[in-house]
């Protein structure tokens, strides 16, 4: 009997004691328990917010510069998902790369709200680290609203932490309500953000303001009679005060060889005012610090000759530049062989015609693997404040102030001047100068001339006839089928898609 | 006539009697009835010990010459042997008892074991008996068909790959469908199957069934429990038994692709439909030559456009230069199989031992692949006093797997099924577009996969150390204490290699990971027997705590300056990741049994379970269960009845859970997030799930009722069992708009209605001396509804590529197939009519319906197609005894279920290019430049090849996943007879067959139940069949 007795009191010693081992944190991971604590914590959570913008640069290239005439894609086999979208055709709601758009910026949106929800004097006593970072995170959320509403229109307009039964509940906003919310951040961040970034890919007050006049511009584009990102207001003086705030910055100038502007050895040059950061840190895997972006834009059969590992554009869906984005360059134009590689040898020494972009190729620094270009995906580079500066000058006509601008371009291109440069040699300058920075699509819908480019351009290039007819409801895309279903009838489609 | 035959047997066996008879015999008669006193005829009446015997007459009665003190053995099939000392008398009048050998039988239950007779919830069982004899590698093999309600889903063919077993259908959505494996009353880390068991070394398995039997295993039983009992040592002399056997394994089946002569066919048919969809204008036309293709676009003299332009060789009679390629005839071949094992059990009153070794050898049924084996294990026990016992069981196996890759989305079988049938003679088909080889102009871009099965390096080593150590002591009378320590050490390292000169871009690349896993489990109970008056009382408590940890590791590497160094600490660039995780589970149990007279039974089982996987709000679950039976045989109104040996009715009901629901997911975990700074590396860290407090275990609630039946004298014995389970709080990854920042919730919500009978039967149909036959059958058919899901019960679809195409969705099977309706094909009247189309289709394209009609084809219009659970499961094994010979044969399969092929993508998808190759489905249309295409033109046949509108999951990938497989054929003969031999005791030759006949539907896949890429099959990797020859020896 004492022998059971003894076992008895040493079990419920052994079993209280083991209870606690009920209570395990993660191994290999942190966990927000012991997280959001101090000023390390706060930056660290603000570093996850810009690494949500990994995906701004694949997002612009597939649906802006695929999209638009800069690109044509015959694509007989019409199974590769950027096919669709070259062509305008109306099956995209289950279009991945579309999907990706509107995902990939509400990963931001949350981090962003996080942080907002958990920033605190208690953790951050330092008023100007405080600021700073209050401005950083609502920069990038306008950010990321910015692109949503480019290519939706009105999007669910998530403003702090929700639980998953409040994303519910959350319906479409209209593009409207989005610009004011945009709008409204990045005053918040203009007023906070020091006026001189803290480093290099942070935004200042400056770079905020550059993003601002670039909101204002879109939002005075015309409607189309859609809910897209054209309200047909007239913002375009609020737009050129910041634009001119930026000029009068002096942090930003000429750089006078435009290889220098893309180049890894030279980013962050006087050019970029705010960039997507990538770097190649001479290792592969996935650390969410580099870019595929180049591997997007290539041929496979061109890199299994040059390039040390797998990856590119197979046959059935090279893109192209179009026949007349190719014939659009003047000879000596430095930026078209900077930007387009337009014969190569394939590995059965056969020569290929199939053009491809190759602006951000740095062959000086090829990664291990295609994952982990080092290449920095410029947003918004000076040029593009000082042409969109000129675009708002057009409303008053020709100018010398419009042409010197323009002019300053070409010359850096090594062209020669031209006068009198109207909206349409304006558009034409910048669809070379950005060739592959998608900006392509949004300046045509800004300037109300999408329409009638597009269709123009079809007329004349689409020699396989795989392109539908340019059209309104084309300007912004489907939301993807998966969201519909979530709950049926909480999101309405945009019209035009099946 | 029968009754003739053991007439002149027993006339015989007189005539053998007298001629052998002693000066002292006399003759001893007597009858021998049943214990209604029937008479039995043809039972045989043996002296013991001499090879003197007799049977009974018609009448029953016997007669036989034996001497005073010897004994008389009475035996008789279906009952229990009776044995007489004979004495003064002459007449002795024998009354047999049925033998009940089949109930008397013990099952292993959970934390003890209990007489079949007394089982009150549902238990199948299976004795591991001739596994020894086959051929093979996992456990899946062994189970595979033999227990009724138990689906064995041999997903993968590939050797060391994982197997799925459902009990009793599947009733979670996202938490794991797999059972508790109970090694030897060691519980296994959830997700570690028993991998390294010899099959050999398994005496039995049970499966426990329903939750009465499950809730003892508490959080981890809602998928059943397999328990698996090692043979254990024996006391006696030593006995020593060797056995081998060899033979050769081969795949099951070749899919039927195009021939090379029909792929050049289609590859035309292609070319000539882009020439003239996309020159058509400038006057090209199909017939055009390739000089004139050239000319109108614009080559120069000898230029080739692949798209546009075919081989000259292809026209000219035995196509000079070329090779003509059957990839898969290259791939499989005939891999030899060899085992040998030697064990030995013996012992004393004090001390007892079963010990074994095995190593086995399989050469896949493909190129590269390849399985090698090692298994030890030693059970050993003490009896130091009779109130002690103390063991150990320990079985540490090692195995080595070369898989190059073969399974898969992209992987080896995929491309030998896919590639372009044609070679360069010059290069041939093992060096085609490798080192220095460029591809054949019209094929596609991929390497040879022979030379990729040849030489990519990948292999497996794996270690696994199964230990346990138990004390029992007898505390008090009818008390008795058990102690285990156990531990499962597993560490499985991976070794990749891939020359660069087998690589698309030729470069090197190599990787080494692994991981190591470990369980430790101490379990403690106590168990107290009383008796009194015919009450019978079992009582159990007990306690036991577990801790798992897994770690695991991987490096990746490039930049190997050469081919010849294969490892990666000469590679220029590695990049490296390791993660660690543990959880820990504390539970106390008890179980009460108690019976009166062995008529009416009651079993009450309680458990509570603590986890670190569980919320903080929901740390303790627990799970109960009642119980009861009822044998209507041992009522006093029973007993006048001869029908029925055995009539037993069982009734449970229980609770039990299933806790894979991932160690932290509770938990607000973050996630590494970096970025960079011009040029310098930042870390972040950002939230990565919604965190829930809340989260738990899924709970199970089940009944059961059960009949036993036995009559004819037990010759035929039958069970049948009702069930329904319900699984609820489901750990679902409810969809959430990902404008919330992620795409699901992991809740505890939704609930799965499970419903279904099992039947099994054994018969044993003739029961000569000479000959026996006996039946074991099993049927069982389960259906699966949804019955609650998220938060408005909204659908949740899922499935990998392009768009979904299997749904979640109240009132439905779990994960029914989702799909756009294929009808027949498009005419040009179709189009002219403004037929619904997907995109551009053309005439000769797939006619898809449209459901919703609305004039398009699109997504909505997709709609249910079936489920992929079978209605059905069956097996049936005849086993066949005559004199030295024996033969059993087992037939298995399933009907009433669907499986969708993502494997279809590869190889038969709308849009497919030139280069592949396609599957052979039968005639398909071909493209003719502009045809009117008519109703006649495209009836009965496939979709035309060219098309450019894209694709939409339609039902041209569905198949029918019925199959029936002829599991396993052993043929064997008794040695023994023929061997004089001190040495020798025993001998047996044999020869099996595998899984060697078969039919299934799916046409577009090797095996109809492979799951290898997100719940679907995208390139499965085929089962084997094999024959073997072995010899069995024992000393």
């Amino acid at each position: 009997m004492k022998k059971i007795i003894l076992i008895g009191i040493l079990s419920v010693l052994v079993f209280s004691a083991c209870e606690n081992e009920l209570d395990q944190a993660p191994l290999s991971n942190r966990s927000a328990a012991d997280f959001y604590n101090n000023e390390t914590d706060f930056e660290q959570a603000i570093v996850g917010i810009y690494n949500a913008l990994a995906y701004h640069s694949a997002s612009q290239f597939y649906l802006s510069e695929v999209r638009s005439d800069n690109v044509y894609i015959p694509g007989l086999a019409g199974v590769r998902e950027w096919i669709p979208v070259s062509n305008f055709s109306k099956t995209l709601v289950t279009n991945p790369l579309v999907r990706d758009a509107w995902d990939d910026p509400y990963v931001g949106i949350l981090r962003a709200n996080t942080v907002l929800d958990r920033l605190n004097e208690n953790a951050v006593p330092d008023q100007t680290t405080r600021n700073r970072m209050e401005g950083e995170v609502k920069f990038l959320r306008a950010f990321f609203y910015f692109d949503l509403v480019r290519f939706f229109g009105g999007v669910p307009i998530i403003d702090k932490l929700i639980t998953p039964s409040e994303a519910l509940e959350i319906s479409r906003a209209t593009p409207q309500a989005v610009y004011d919310f945009i709008v409204s951040d990045l005053d918040d961040a203009i007023s906070l953000l020091p006026s001189t970034s803290t480093a290099a890919g942070r935004p200042s007050s400056v770079v905020a303001k550059a993003l601002l006049g670039k909101v204002y511009l879109t939002m005075s584009g015309p409607t189309y009679g859609i809910q897209g990102p054209g309200l047909g207001v007239d913002m375009t003086s609020q737009a050129l005060t910041l634009f001119n705030d930026v000029i009068a910055s002096n942090q930003y100038g000429d750089v006078p060889s435009y290889a220098t502007i893309f180049r890894s050895n030279s980013e962050n040059n006087a050019d970029i005012v705010f960039s997507i950061q990538n770097i190649n840190d001479g290792t592969g895997g996935d650390k969410g610090i580099g870019t595929i972006l180049p591997t997007l834009m290539y041929h496979e059969a061109w890199a299994r000759v040059n390039m040390p590992f797998a990856g590119g554009v197979p046959s059935d869906g090279h893109i192209t530049p179009s026949n007349q984005v190719l014939n659009s360059f003047e000879a000596n134009d430095v930026r078209d062989d900077f930007s387009i590689l337009r014969t190569w040898v394939d590995a059965n020494n056969n020569t290929s015609n199939d053009a491809m972009i190759i602006k951000y190729l740095d062959l000086a620094d090829v990664p291990v693997d295609r994952f982990n270009w080092g290449i920095d995906f410029p947003v918004i580079r000076y040029t593009d404040v000082l042409m969109m500066k000129a675009e708002i000058l057009l409303k008053n006509g020709p100018s010398q102030e419009v042409d010197d601008i323009v002019n300053n371009v070409r010359n850096r291109a090594g062209l020669g001047t031209v006068s009198n440069v109207d909206l349409d040699m304006l558009l034409e300058e910048r669809r070379k100068e950005f060739i592959g920075e998608g900006l392509r699509f949004h300046d045509l819908v800004r300037t109300g001339k999408v329409i009638d480019v597009i269709n123009a351009w079809d007329a004349v290039d689409d020699a396989a006839a795989v392109m539908s007819p340019m059209i309104p409801n084309f300007i912004i895309y489907p939301i993807n089928q998966s969201q519909l279903e979530v709950k049926p009838g909480l999101y309405t489609q945009n019209p035009g898609y099946n | 006539m029968k009754n003739k035959m053991t007439l002149l047997m027993s006339m015989l066996m007189f005539t053998l009697m007298y001629t052998s008879g002693y000066a002292q015999e006399k003759k001893v008669s007597g009858t021998v009835t049943d214990v209604s006193n029937m008479p039995l005829p043809g039972v045989n009446v043996v002296v013991k010990g001499t090879k003197n015997g007799a049977s009974t007459d018609f009448d029953g009665n016997y007669s036989i010459s034996v001497s005073n003190g010897e004994t008389l053995v009475f035996s008789y099939v279906g009952f229990k042997t009776k044995e007489l000392l004979v004495g003064s008398a002459n007449t002795y009048n024998i009354s047999l008892e049925t033998d009940n050998a089949q109930l008397d039988e013990v099952i292993v239950i959970g934390y003890g074991s209990q007489k079949k007779t007394s089982i009150t919830g549902a238990v199948a069982s299976f004795s591991a008996s001739g596994v020894d004899e086959r051929p093979l590698v996992r456990l899946d093999q062994a189970l595979v068909g033999q227990l009724s309600g138990v689906r064995v889903k041999q997903t993968s063919g590939v050797p060391g790959a994982g197997f799925q077993i459902q009990i009793r259908g599947t009733g979670s959505i996202n938490a794991s469908n797999e059972p508790l494996y109970v090694v030897d009353g060691f519980p296994l880390d959830t997700d570690g199957q028993p991998s390294n068991l010899n099959p050999n070394d398994i005496e039995t398995i049970q499966v426990l069934k329903d939750a009465s039997s499950t809730a003892i295993y508490g959080s981890r039983g809602s998928n059943g429990v397999v328990l698996i009992t090692t043979k254990q040592g024996k006391s006696g002399k030593p006995k020593i038994s060797f056995n081998t056997y060899t033979g050769w394994n081969e795949t099951v089946k070749k899919l039927d692709v195009l021939s090379s002569e029909e792929w050049v066919a289609r590859a035309m048919e292609h070319q000539n439909y882009s020439y003239v969809r996309n020159f058509g204008a400038q006057g090209a036309t199909s017939s055009d030559t390739n000089d004139q293709r050239r000319a109108i676009l614009g080559l120069g003299p000898n230029a080739i456009n692949t798209g546009y332009m075919y081989d000259e060789r292809w026209l000219q009679p035995g196509h000079p230069g070329l090779d003509y390629v059957d990839w898969q005839d290259l791939f499989f071949r005939k891999g030899l199989i060899q085992s040998y094992q030697l064990s030995a059990t013996g012992g004393t009153d004090t001390s007892k031992y079963y010990i074994s070794g095995d190593y086995s050898n399989q050469e896949g049924i493909a190129i590269g692949v390849n399985n090698e084996r090692f298994n030890l294990r030693a059970n050993i026990e003490v009896t130091p006093n009779e109130n002690l016992k103390f063991g150990i069981n320990i079985a540490p196996s090692f195995s080595t797997i070369d898989d190059p890759g073969v399974e898969g989305k992209d992987a080896i079988t995929h491309i030998v099924v896919s590639q372009t049938p044609i070679v360069e003679s010059a290069v041939g088909a093992l060096y085609t577009n490798t080192g220095e080889f460029s591809s054949y102009p019209w094929a596609g871009s991929r390497v040879s996969p022979l030379a990729e099965a040849t030489f990519n390096k990948r292999s497996t080593k794996r270690f696994r150390n199964l230990a346990t150590i138990f004390v029992e002591y007898n505390l008090l009378e009818g008390l008795t204490y058990k102690g285990t320590i156990n531990s499962d050490l597993q560490i499985n390292t991976n070794d990749r290699f891939t020359p660069s000169w087998i690589t698309r871009n030729r470069t090197a690349t190599g990787s080494k990971s692994g991981d190591t896993r470990t369980s430790f489990v101490t379990e403690h109970t106590l168990n107290y027997l009383k008796s009194f008056n015919k009450h019978n009382f079992n009582l159990l408590g007990g306690y036991s705590y577990n801790v798992f940890n897994f770690e695991d590791y991987s490096i990746n590497a490039s930049g190997f300056p050469s081919d010849d160094v294969e490892t990666i600490n000469v590679a220029s660039t590695t990049s490296g990741s390791a993660t660690k995780s543990k959880n820990t589970l504390i539970s106390y149990f008890g179980r009460l049994m108690y019976d009166y007279n062995e008529k009416y039974f009651f079993q009450a089982t309680l458990r509570r379970d603590g986890s670190s996987r569980f919320g903080d709000n929901t740390k303790f679950g627990t799970f109960p269960s009642l119980s009861a039976g009822w044998r209507i045989t041992e009522e006093d109104f029973m007993s006048s009845n001869n029908f029925f040996n055995e009539l037993k009715l069982r009734g449970s009901w229980g609770i039990s859970g299933n806790n894979n629901i991932g160690n932290y997911e509770h938990i607000a975990n973050l996630s590494n997030t970096n970025y960079s700074f011009g040029g310098n590396l930042a870390s972040g860290q950002s939230p990565a799930n919604f965190a829930n407090a809340d989260l738990s275990w899924e709970k199970s609630e089940s009944t059961n009722i059960g009949l036993d039946i036995g009559i004819f004298n037990n010759r035929i014995f039958s069970s049948i069992e009702y069930y329904t389970k319900r699984n609820s709080d489901l750990l679902l990854n409810i969809p959430v708009p990902t404008s919330s920042g992620f795409g699901t919730a992991l809740t505890n919500i939704g609930e799965v209605l499970n419903k279904g009978w099992e039947f099994e039967l054994t018969t044993r149909n003739i029961t000569n001396k000479d000959f026996t036959w006996t039946t074991n059958l099993n049927l069982s058919h389960n259906t699966n509804e949804v019955k609650k899901l998220g938060p408005n019960n909204t659908p949740i679809l899922g499935g990998a590529f392009d768009i979904t195409h299997n749904i979640l969705e109240v009132g439905r099977p779990m994960y029914t197939l989702y799909l756009v309706q294929q009808d027949g094909l498009l005419t040009t009247e179709d189009i002219n009519n403004g037929v619904a189309r997907y995109g551009n289709q053309e005439a000769g394209d797939p006619k898809y319906v449209d459901i919703n009609e609305d004039g398009v084809i699109t997504p909505d219009d997709r709609t249910y197609s079936g489920s992929p659970n079978p209605d059905y499961l069956w097996g049936i094994t005849n086993s066949f005894k005559y004199k030295d010979f024996d033969l059993s044969v087992q037939l298995q399969g399933q009907w009433g279920g669907k499986i969708y092929s993502t494997f279809g993508r590869a190889m038969y998808r709308t849009g497919q290019g030139a280069s592949d190759n396609l599957l052979d489905l039968g005639p398909r249309y071909i493209w003719q430049e502009g045809a009117i295409v008519t109703e006649a033109d495209v009836a009965g046949l496939e979709r035309k090849s060219p098309s450019s509108f894209g694709r939409i999951k339609n039902t041209d990938w569905l198949y029918d996943n019925d199959y029936w497989r002829v599991r396993n054929i052993s043929l064997g003969y008794n040695l023994g007879s023929q061997i004089q031999s001190d040495l020798i005791s025993g001998a047996r030759i044999y020869v099996t067959m595998e899984n060697w006949f078969g039919g299934d539907k799916y046409d577009g896949g090797f095996n109809p139940e492979a799951v290898n890429n997100s719940g679907d099959d995208y390139g499965a990797f085929p089962l084997s069949r094999s024959v073997t020859f072995g010899l069995n020896l024992n000393f």
